[in-house]
């Protein structure tokens, strides 16, 4: 029975035009990365028509009628609408195309059908690109493409028998030959700064990382999410880890339980304010390259000195991009690790002073109190410090919910949490002392990376700190986290962040697993960053730069574009060359020195007849000159078997064209 | 002096440029919509005669690039660039590689068979590849006619049998063949025009079954052979060129003896004159039964002749009797074309 199955199903299978196959294999492949990005509604129905497709191929199903086809377009775009509440933008019109070119698939018999059907998945492709862009990806669409050129090679032979390997290899041929081009493409074609029109408000994906807002007490668990947040190369000396604030986002309203980010709602309607900044001591150069968050903030060394081109900076000191990253950004800055900020005005608004009324009842008590206690404010943080220092704070990546009152319940009863339950009762300890204060959201630290010569920030860095503003030193930074002891950090992974000195004295040297994992991972790191500085983040810039650095200083598009067209020409002259190239006539070697045999004894006036064979020549011949009749003989019989003997003698060309050279007659 | 006289006669423009044509020849744009002319074949298709121009299909992905590199541009993706550019190059590449299919092959016409009007005429039409590489999905076709589609292996050949409706009887000039394609990926569309000097016969269209014409049939001899067989060896006549090779008489020859061909006696010695005059209508509609009476005095196996306003055709019984008569009907009356 099953094998009867088997073999009908087999039967089938040998049945499909294996152009199908490739088209819809390529298809699927290119929808996978969608999964997931895509609602279910939306999805589901998509692969049910590849199925369908398959089904048909199969000769086990017929394609929907013309009335049953229009229904489902307008199922599709209700489903769509349903998901969205739009039909537009960038999520909605991805979600549109796929769902459409699914159902193309119901109607897919002319030639101009299959062309758009291909054409589209190669650029369902490109839409993958939009949310990620890694080197993986990149090679996974490699092979989407070759399948779906396959296809195409495949559609313009029908009922051809050779095996599909062929066409496999064909495909991958043609693209082989397509790349010296596309390179050269990729290299020359003037990089447009976009965007040509405003991007949709949805483009690219969820953002990870900080967030504009920060609730302590809420999440019981810190993520430990390794992916990169920003790589940053230093153009002179790496100031030392525990000094790395990358300074991001500021957190100024406190409603008891969570803080927010007030400057989001009308962030880029005021004009940059200036700032009463006073650098101290030497700058740092570096550049920064910045994985898409999908958010606007940008991350800067605290304290940078000015803002990338297309940014500007906030009252809090936040730089803030004309648009959200979407795409790898990279921007170089000038910082100074010690400044003066706003040192000689006071906060302007009570809004770095504001507390819920109500809230944390006693920490208000232990603020007056150990205010009341301390010589001037600068003492007063030190008094709140020494007192996390000296009562039982642990570091913990796994804290306890708090319920009802997160700042008292955290300062007196649970004492357990991480940088932003520190951050947050720090900064309520100053404000009830009446110090203006916020919370600075951003990363600490970062990892060498030794196989390259960069830094690696993670997600996993971020961190949570405070900023007190106090009379004649303007806002000072302060974090809270930073004094406790170490041996209060549970994970040692954070006290190699928190504390890197004590880290780097008390641990033991990483077994040599530990070791090679760290090495492999850096390296693919490595191998990451490269594909981000060269190809991902290749604009305007870099490209300029590159050019620089071949010797082409100073080109303009114009000059560019005709660079493209000159190089174009010549790659595809070189490929048309190679292509069109006649076969040479393959050399008679073998003829060639017995021709040469033939000539010396025409010059000593014995010539061959024109249809004289070999053996009547030197039969005639032989007897006019008896001493040679030896070699005459050798040169006859060694011309003969390479010619006309089955077998190929040893050597044999080299001797016979020995024994031309040597005959002299 | 050899070399003075070319120069002289480049320098006044006497000398062809770039093989046969001048090149006002070779910009001439009939040559684009018409091809060459009737040629003597073989015909190959260098690089003068190939032509290449985008499918529909390949302005479609053009766009579609188009879209993609707007794309890019607005979300600066530089994969999606990178795609772009891959598929860009992709086809030009591919253009080459279309080109390439049809360039140098060889191509030469058989025989055709003659046939009735309203059939298909089959030309038989090689394709010979002397390059080291295969051709693949090349198709052939008469102007408004079927394609035949064809691969030529490598350093070998190829015959494909290309149709050809016969609208009116005569003998007519054939008419160019295009060879196209768009392997290996359906953008780019090659082709070239192959016009051969070389005309097809077509006979006219037999009448529906017509009765012979009894009255003019003659009951000469009745010794011939009645009884069962088709065909009895009935002696020897002189070798007329044209009698099947199967006839011939190959032991007088070996003795020496000259060509002679055996006759057969059929069951039938009836004698049969196909007259004009016994026909009514316009003249196609004559010689369409006309037509119809050879074919059926044939099958017949009647010795029958054949008389026609401006020629007689004696009877005789042979294979090649009805050629003769079916040409002659075909021929007549302005069945000749240019």
């Amino acid at each position: 029975m099953i094998e009867r199955l088997q073999q009908a199903l087999a039967w089938r299978w040998r049945q499909v035009e294996r152009a199908q196959l490739w088209l819809l294999a390529g298809l699927t492949l290119a929808l996978l990365p969608h999964i997931g990005r895509l609602p279910w509604l939306l999805i589901l129905p998509a692969a049910l028509l590849l199925g369908w497709r398959l089904g048909f191929e199969l000769k086990l199903a017929r394609l929907p009628p013309r009335v049953l086809r229009w229904l489902l377009v307008g199922l599709a775009l209700a489903a769509t609408w349903a998901s969205y509440r739009t039909l537009f933008g960038q999520q909605a019109g991805v979600a549109l195309l796929v769902i459409m070119l699914c159902l193309k698939l119901m109607e897919m018999d002319k030639p101009r059908d299959v062309a758009i059907v291909i054409g589209l998945s190669y650029f369902v492709v490109i839409t993958v690109f939009l949310f990620d862009q890694s080197l993986l990806m990149g090679g996974y669409m490699l092979l989407v493409v070759t399948l779906l050129t396959t296809a195409l090679t495949a559609f313009s032979r029908p009922g051809a028998t050779l095996p599909e390997r062929a066409n496999l290899r064909l495909s991958a041929t043609l693209l082989a030959q397509a790349a010296p081009l596309a390179l050269l493409l990729f290299v020359l074609f003037p990089r447009i700064p976009g965007p040509l029109w405003h991007l949709p408000s949805d483009a690219g994906r969820a953002g990870t990382g900080l967030s504009e807002t920060m609730s302590p007490g809420n999440i019981s668990r810190l993520s430990d999410n390794d992916a990169v947040a920003f790589r940053v190369r230093f153009a002179g000396e790496t100031p030392p880890q525990d000094r790395l604030y990358w300074r991001g986002l500021a957190l100024t309203s406190f409603d008891g339980r969570t803080w927010r980010n007030p400057n989001e709602a009308r962030r880029g309607l005021g004009a940059p304010r200036s700032f009463d900044y006073t650098a101290i001591g030497e700058s740092v150069h570096y550049t920064l390259t910045l994985e898409p968050h999908q958010r606007r903030w940008l991350f800067a060394l605290d304290m940078p000195a000015s803002v990338p081109p297309g940014s500007t900076v906030s009252a809090d000191v936040e730089i803030i991009a004309d648009n959200s990253v979407k795409t790898l950004r990279q921007y170089s800055l000038q910082s100074y690790l010690d400044y003066r900020l706003d040192a000689g005005l006071a906060p302007s608004n009570f809004a770095y002073l504001r507390l819920p009324p109500g809230m944390a009842p006693r920490a208000r008590i232990l603020a007056q109190q150990l205010r009341a206690e301390s010589r001037d404010d600068a003492d007063y943080v030190q008094r709140v410090l020494d007192f996390i220092r000296q009562q039982p704070f642990y570091y913990t990546r796994q804290p306890p919910l708090l319920l009802d009152d997160p700042v008292d319940e955290f300062l007196f009863d649970s004492r357990q949490g991480f940088c932003e339950h520190y951050a947050s009762a720090f900064t309520v300890l100053m404000r009830a002392a009446g110090l203006p204060a916020r919370v600075m959201t951003g990363y600490l630290g970062g990892e060498d990376n030794p196989l390259g010569d960069y830094f690696i920030v993670r997600q996993s860095d971020a961190h949570a700190w405070s900023e007190v503003w106090l009379r004649g030193r303007g806002w000072v930074r302060v974090d809270p986290t930073a004094v406790i002891p170490p041996e209060r950090v549970e994970n040692r992974d954070d006290l190699e962040r928190i504390a890197p000195a004590y880290a780097a004295r008390t641990g033991e040297a990483p077994d040599w697993a530990k070791r090679l994992w760290r090495n492999v991972d850096y390296g693919w790191d490595r191998v990451n960053n490269t594909w981000n500085q060269w190809i991902i983040g290749y604009d305007e810039g870099t490209q300029t730069a590159f050019l620089g650095r071949l010797g082409l200083e100073n080109v303009d598009w114009q000059r560019m574009v005709s660079l493209l067209f000159i190089g174009l020409g010549l790659v595809v002259a070189v490929i048309a060359l190679q292509l069109f190239r006649r076969r040479p006539v393959r050399r008679d070697v073998v003829a060639e020195a017995y021709a040469r045999f033939c000539r010396k004894l025409a010059r000593r006036g014995l010539p061959r007849k024109p249809a004289e064979g070999a053996q009547d020549y030197s039969m005639r011949i032989i007897p006019s000159r008896p001493e040679l009749a030896a070699q005459i003989q050798h040169i006859t019989l060694l011309y003969q078997r390479l010619r006309y003997a089955r077998s190929m003698p040893r050597d044999g060309l080299r001797h016979l064209q020995q024994a031309v050279r040597r005959f002299r007659p | 002096m050899k070399y003075i006289d070319m120069l002289m006669r480049s320098l006044s423009g006497q000398r062809r440029t770039l093989g046969s044509f001048t090149l006002r020849q070779r910009l001439s744009p009939t040559r684009f919509l018409r091809g060459e002319g009737p040629e003597v074949g073989p015909v190959e298709l260098h690089q003068r005669r190939v032509f290449i121009l985008p499918t529909r299909q390949g302005l479609l992905f053009a766009a579609i690039l188009l879209l993609m590199l707007i794309g890019s541009i607005n979300y600066d993706a530089s994969l999606g660039y990178a795609l772009t550019f891959l598929l860009a190059a992709l086809s030009v590449v591919a253009m080459l590689h279309t080109y390439r299919n049809l360039l140098r092959l060889r191509v030469d016409i058989g025989p055709a068979e003659p046939v009735f009007c309203g059939e298909t005429l089959r030309v038989p039409v090689t394709l010979e590849n002397p390059a080291g590489q295969a051709r693949f999905a090349v198709s052939l076709h008469f102007p408004e006619q079927p394609k035949a589609v064809c691969d030529v292996p490598a350093d070998g050949w190829v015959r494909v049998e290309l149709p050809l409706s016969a609208k009116r009887r005569g003998r007519h000039a054939l008419p160019r063949i295009t060879l196209a394609t768009v392997f290996p990926l359906g953008l780019f569309r090659a082709w070239a025009y192959a016009e051969f000097d070389a005309r097809v016969l077509i006979y006219p269209r037999p009448a529906r079954a017509t009765p012979l014409p009894r009255d003019s049939v003659w009951q000469t001899d009745l010794s011939g052979d009645r009884g069962q067989g088709a065909d009895d060896f009935a002696g020897l006549r002189n070798y007329h060129p044209g009698d099947p090779p199967g006839h011939v008489h190959w032991k007088t020859l070996a003795r020496g003896q000259g060509l002679h061909t055996k006759q057969f006696g059929g069951d039938h010695a009836e004698e049969l004159w196909l007259d004009w005059q016994a026909t009514a209508g316009d003249a196609e509609m004559r010689l369409s039964i006309l037509t119809r009476w050879v074919l059926e005095a044939d099958a017949a196996h009647y010795r029958y002749g054949l008389r026609l306003p401006n020629q007689t055709l004696p009877l005789a019984h042979e294979p090649a009797q009805r050629r003769r008569c079916l040409k002659a009907l075909a021929l007549f009356n302005g069945g000749e074309s240019p």
